[in-house]
């Protein structure tokens, strides 16, 4: 078999994506309010509960406001027993507002979190999905897209809950437009002079304020991408006594970032700062339009207390506008992060709504998991696969030809950089920084959607370097409830059996974060259990022998031969080739 | 809100000291804004009395100016003090992170192998960034008001000495019962970011499997896991809520409590002659001016929970020693080092003993391959060797020096290891060789590169970017990059874990001489499954349950039947290179 580079593109193209998933975006508005109003329905009733407990919450002061007003109007008068009756009025209608606010608050945490969790886990289902029309481009670090999934859901989220802020400052100034109307027209109407300049500041900040979000974000990506790569090499920074290179170039990235974050913050300081000064302002200007007023009494000490009272409340509306429009600017920005991480970057795909069972009262019943069908192999065909790297001139594989059938061993070899990975990944539908031309047949119809279609019961992948998680010994073999018949069989092949029955606590033993608890081997061989659980149609084994000795790869072989398994395997090794029904052989 | 007696508070003391000045600058700043804050009301408290006394309109427009004039540099000052804070808090807060870094690098094996990059980052990160924002938003905040109702009680107490005392009494007892009410907030806080920490931790893990979990069908066990993690989440955010809503209570309470006091007390006392219209009306502005910090410290204790959280968290994680103490001072001789091993145990504390009784002596400037199945013991004893684990019993020693009795630096200079799991970092192709040290030259980078067989990588710009998690390299060219790091660094003893294993033969075989030249003058330990990779070393040791079972050079031993490395060279089959050659 021989693998001969030929420039004649397929005309069954299957394209996935470019390698940058943020390089060609072409620029897109985000309906941001759009966005919010759907995950603020994932949950409607903590929705909906929560805002209009909080509604009250904003209006009360309205009527406080007005008691405590006349209680001045009865202090001028020198009434005592008038002034305490408003005083305890005064005090009856703040209990009111207490009461409102504390359940409120509770429901409203709930919706708060809920809405970041459906973001979250549209991310996550997307990034885990195996092909199919939920599964997004993978990401590059997943220390950097941790800020993804912690800061850009609660910037999300934030600004749903500035919009609840917003409309209770606007019911409350609406009713307070009207009290201080009544009282006094031309004083009322001086202090739409603050609220409109906050308004205009606002808008002419608003563009820094989303170029400095980002440049912050960019810049606290960097930093824990840094640190995410540290922690996760921690011994080998160690044994290259590479730690003061490292801690110095963390001193650059942290201090990079104390630039951007100082720019944002100072912004974001500044536009609060001009929306609570308005109070104060709007406050100086009523006196100064009212001196005449106050000269001759018209204007006395309750219409002063009432002013002096709505202000301090008037003026959140502003600040909440000058928060909203920062917000916003934030949270498009948050959105058009994540949408990086699902389907088609199409942001739809994050504000998906599904079910999250995560509340206090929600019943948490584990679905059963959904499998494929299961087709049963007879013969896979891979023709003129060809895998493309966006920007170089020659094709990093093929294009390449096999035939597999059922049964059959077949062994890849061929040189480092030859593309043995690349291929096999390409035919599963995993290679997604690359152009894949070419098809694969799968008793003989072709397979449109591989990723999706390349699972288990139907096909499974150890990947060259195999990663764990900190789980138990069989939840790392069955991800998800199997059959302990399965696992014992999965385990028995891989060669594992006897070492788990070693372990402390057997296949519940918890194997430390990535698997780290186990040698090199034993992580391979958990590895190599988890794609034989499922006893797939087809298992490939990317580089399975790296890690193991000679006797035991032997064994292996043997073991999957026993059960008639179909294998492709890259090995260098002669156990393998001797085996091998057939080999493909790659040059660089 | 401080207890000057918790060492938390003392931390954090400790940590400010370096930038002690910018600290007392931001507080100058903080107390004019405070001394503006307490002056409006006394403008408006004399625009009433004299309203009352009948002035014009003239002098109250005057008076009117001057409060808008106020207003307007209360704000302005508010600005600086967010950009004084904010620049100090990093500046700070930078250096806490740096040393957490380097002291969580300084840490054993055993606490790498328990916790998870995403937990790391987070206590590193996310905690410290928690006390940035304590630093840059709640300090300058708190400072102010603890300036403003001292100054307010001195304001008070020129205008009437009884109103200063009532009002000091009122002040004294909102303030206590607020900070009464904050330890179990504190607790909950706390677990809150536990849980955090764990839903976040988990994602990060997810994400770095992502191909083996999309490729083996895993998208629902995920899922699953998320629920379970964001559950937790969601039940500790929730009692932390009600805990704060709690606190809330008890500051609502004292502002509203405030209003019905001063305008009982103020009709009271006006009716008595005692006090001025004006006098009353300042006491309702100034409780609204306390009533704006208290029920700030609501949301700044939000804050300040946090911070305390991640401090608890900072200095636990600071506390946590290394059980490998840096002490020793004697330097072995310089050139190859000789290994000896005398009668070591060890376990990874968990009473399942990975090697007993060694006794291993091997000669300076010797290479020996490691054989043996996996579990027994291999990469273990290369893991005593380099001092990333303490032996349970017995003495590790290097040229002659018992392995504790090495300065680290020393030690981590002159061994080196290239092991099967390679990690790249997010940088170029030089900062992925060099990690991140500026000393060797461009010229030496690409040497190495070509000395270990990466002619691509030397052939193209070496400062251009690799990305992280391998994107862009193959494992097999990984294996080559580690191998590039420790040859820039001529180590003295070389340990090579499965260093090749992820390479083809062909390349190995034009590696085997990059190798012969590495390990040339130094002493090598070899460990491999692939027995050709052996075939240019000096002695072999075979490892078996834990155990050394043989020990000797290697072509005796390959010349005699009976031994157990001519059997293991009998199972293997392995093809020679020439075999390899001539299947091409």
């Amino acid at each position: 078999m021989s693998v001969d580079l030929v420039e004649t593109p397929s005309p069954h193209s299957e394209v996935n994506a470019a390698a940058d998933p943020a390089a060609d975006l072409p620029p897109r508005t985000l309906n941001v309010w759009q966005l919010s109003w759907r995950i603020a329905q994932h949950r409607p009733k903590e929705f909906w509960l929560g805002s209009a407990l909080f509604m009250m919450f904003f209006v009360l002061p309205a009527l406080s406001g007005y008691l405590l007003s006349q209680g001045y109007e009865s202090l001028a008068a020198r009434d005592r027993v008038e002034t305490y009756w408003w005083a305890a009025a005064v005090g009856a209608s703040e209990f009111a507002r207490m009461m409102s606010v504390h359940y409120g608050a509770l429901i409203w945490t709930r919706a708060w979190l809920h809405m970041q969790s459906l973001l979250r886990a549209n991310m996550l289902a997307a990034q885990m999905a195996s092909g199919g029309p939920e599964a997004g481009q993978p990401v590059g670090s997943a220390g950097g897209a941790i800020t993804h999934f912690r800061d850009d859901t609660e910037d999300a989220a934030n600004f749903v809950d500035i919009m609840l802020d917003c409309t209770g400052a606007l019911m409350f100034t609406v009713a307070a437009g009207f009290v201080l109307g009544a009282a006094d027209l031309g004083a009322a109407a001086v202090l739409v002079i603050p609220l409109v300049a906050v308004a205009a500041a606002t808008r002419t900040l608003d563009r820094r304020i989303k170029e400095y979000r980002a440049a912050d974000r960019q810049a606290s990506g960097e930093v824990s991408g840094l640190l995410g790569d540290v922690m996760a090499a921690a011994t080998t920074v160690k044994v290259n006594d590479a730690a003061d290179s490292l801690i110095a170039r963390l001193g650059v990235l942290v201090e990079r970032r104390r630039a951007t974050a100082v720019r944002d913050r100072v912004l974001d300081e500044s536009v609060q700062a001009f929306s609570q000064g308005a109070a104060d302002v709007g406050l100086g200007l009523v006196l100064l339009v009212s001196a005449g007023a106050l000269a001759s009494g018209a204007f006395d000490v309750g219409r002063l207390a009432l002013f002096v009272a709505y202000l301090g409340w008037l003026s959140f509306l502003p600040r909440m506008v000058g928060r909203l429009l920062a917000r916003r600017k934030q949270s498009a920005v948050a959105y058009d992060r994540m949408r990086g991480l699902v389907a088609d970057r199409e942001v739809e795909n994050a504000v998906r709504p599904r079910s999250l069972p995560i509340g206090p009262a929600d019943v948490r019943v584990r679905p059963d998991v959904l499998r494929r069908p299961r087709v049963p192999l007879d013969r896979l065909d891979v023709v003129d696969l060809t895998v493309w790297y966006p920007g170089s001139e020659r094709p990093a594989v093929g294009p390449s030809s096999f035939s597999v059938r059922r049964g059959e061993f077949v062994v890849v070899t061929g040189e480092v950089g030859s593309g043995k990975s690349t291929l096999l990944r390409a035919m599963l539908g995993l290679a997604w920084q690359a152009d894949v031309t070419g098809l694969v047949r799968w008793n003989g119809a072709e397979i449109d959607d591989r990723a999706a279609f390349f699972v288990p019961p139907n096909a499974a992948f150890l990947p060259q370097v195999p990663q764990l998680i900190s789980d138990s010994v069989a939840d790392n073999v069955g991800l998800g409830p199997v059959d302990p018949a399965q696992l014992t069989t999965a385990l028995e092949l891989a060669e594992l059996t006897a070492e788990v029955a070693e372990m402390r606590n057997g296949l519940d033993t918890l194997i430390g974060p990535r698997g780290l608890r186990l040698s090199g081997g034993q992580r391979q061989r958990l590895a190599t259990a988890r794609a034989l659980v499922h006893a797939p149609e087809l298992v490939v084994l990317d580089d399975l022998s790296s890690a193991l000795d000679v006797e035991t790869e032997l064994r292996l072989w043997g073991n999957l031969s026993a059960v008639n398994m179909t294998v492709i395997a890259v090995s260098h090794r002669a156990v393998a080739l001797e085996r091998a029904d057939q080999i493909i052989r790659l040059g660089a | 809100m401080s207890n000057p007696r918790n060492p938390r508070w003392r931390a954090l003391g400790a940590l400010l000291r370096p930038d002690a000045g910018r600290w007392v600058a931001l507080g100058v700043l903080v107390a004019a804004g405070a001394g503006l804050t307490l002056g409006g009301p006394l403008i408006v408290r004399r625009i009433v009395d004299r309203a009352t006394a009948g002035a014009t309109a003239a002098e109250l427009t005057r008076l009117a100016g001057l409060f808008l004039a106020i207003a307007v540099a209360t704000q302005l000052i508010a600005v600086a003090v967010a950009w004084f804070a904010t620049v100090s808090a990093w500046r700070t807060t930078n250096s806490l992170r740096i040393q957490m870094t380097a002291h969580v690098l300084g840490l054993d094996h055993e606490f790498h192998r328990r916790h998870t990059p995403g937990e790391l980052i987070q206590r590193v990160d996310g905690d410290v960034t928690s006390v940035s924002d304590f630093l840059s938003q709640v300090v300058p905040k708190a400072a102010g008001a603890v300036l403003t109702l001292v100054g307010m009680v001195a304001v008070l107490v020129f205008i009437d000495w009884r109103v200063a005392i009532g009002m000091t009494i009122y002040l004294s007892m909102a303030v206590a019962v607020v900070v009464r009410s904050r330890h179990r907030a504190v607790l909950e806080s706390s677990d809150e970011m536990g849980a955090l920490a764990r839903l976040y931790g988990g994602i990060e893990e997810r994400l770095t499997a992502a191909e083996d979990l999309r490729a083996n069908g895993a998208a629902d066990h995920v899922a699953w896991r998320f629920i379970e993690d964001s559950t937790d989440a969601m039940t500790t955010s929730v009692r932390r809520e009600r805990a704060f809503l709690t606190m809330w209570w008890i500051v609502q309470s004292a502002v509203t409590a405030g209003w019905v006091i001063v305008l009982v007390v103020g009709v009271t006392l006006v009716s008595a002659d005692a006090i001025t219209i004006g006098t009353a009306f300042l006491l309702y502005q100034y409780v609204l001016t306390v009533s704006r910090p208290l029920e700030d410290v609501v949301h700044m204790l939000e804050t300040v929970q946090k911070a305390n959280g991640a401090m608890v968290r900072v200095q636990d994680l600071l506390a946590t020693s290394a059980t490998i103490v840096d002490d020793g001072t004697t330097s072995p001789s310089t050139g190859p080092l000789s290994v000896e091993c005398v009668g070591v145990d060890f376990d990874y504390g968990d009473d399942q003993p990975v090697l007993h009784d060694l006794d291993i002596d091997l000669t300076a400037g010797r290479s020996v391959g490691i054989v043996g199945r996996t579990g027994s013991g291999k990469t273990t004893f290369s893991r005593l060797v380099l001092r990333l684990v303490e032996p349970t019993r017995g003495l590790v020693c290097l040229g002659g020096v018992p392995i504790a009795d090495i300065p680290l630096d020393e030690l981590r200079r002159r061994v080196a290891l290239v092991s099967q799991e390679v990690e790249l970092f997010a940088g170029t192709v030089r900062d992925n060789v060099t990690l991140f040290d500026p000393r060797p030259t461009d010229d030496e980078v690409v040497a190495t590169l070509r000395a270990v067989g990466l002619d691509q990588l030397a052939d193209g710009d070496i400062h251009r970017a690799l990305g992280s998690g391998g994107a862009g390299l193959s494992a097999g060219e990984a294996q080559l990059l580690s191998l590039a790091r420790v040859w820039l660094r001529e180590p003295d003893l070389v340990v090579l874990d499965e260093a090749t294993a992820r390479v083809d033969p062909v390349t190995e075989q034009r590696l085997e001489a990059a190798i012969a030249k590495l390990i040339a003058g130094r002493t090598a330990l070899v460990i491999a499954h692939r027995l050709s990779t052996l075939r240019r070393v000096d002695d072999i040791l075979v490892f078996d349950r834990g155990r050394v079972v043989e020990f000797g050079p290697r072509a005796a031993l390959a010349g005699d039947d009976d031994s157990r490395y001519a059997r293991l060279l009998s199972t293997a089959l392995e093809p020679t290179a020439e075999e390899v050659s001539d299947e091409r």
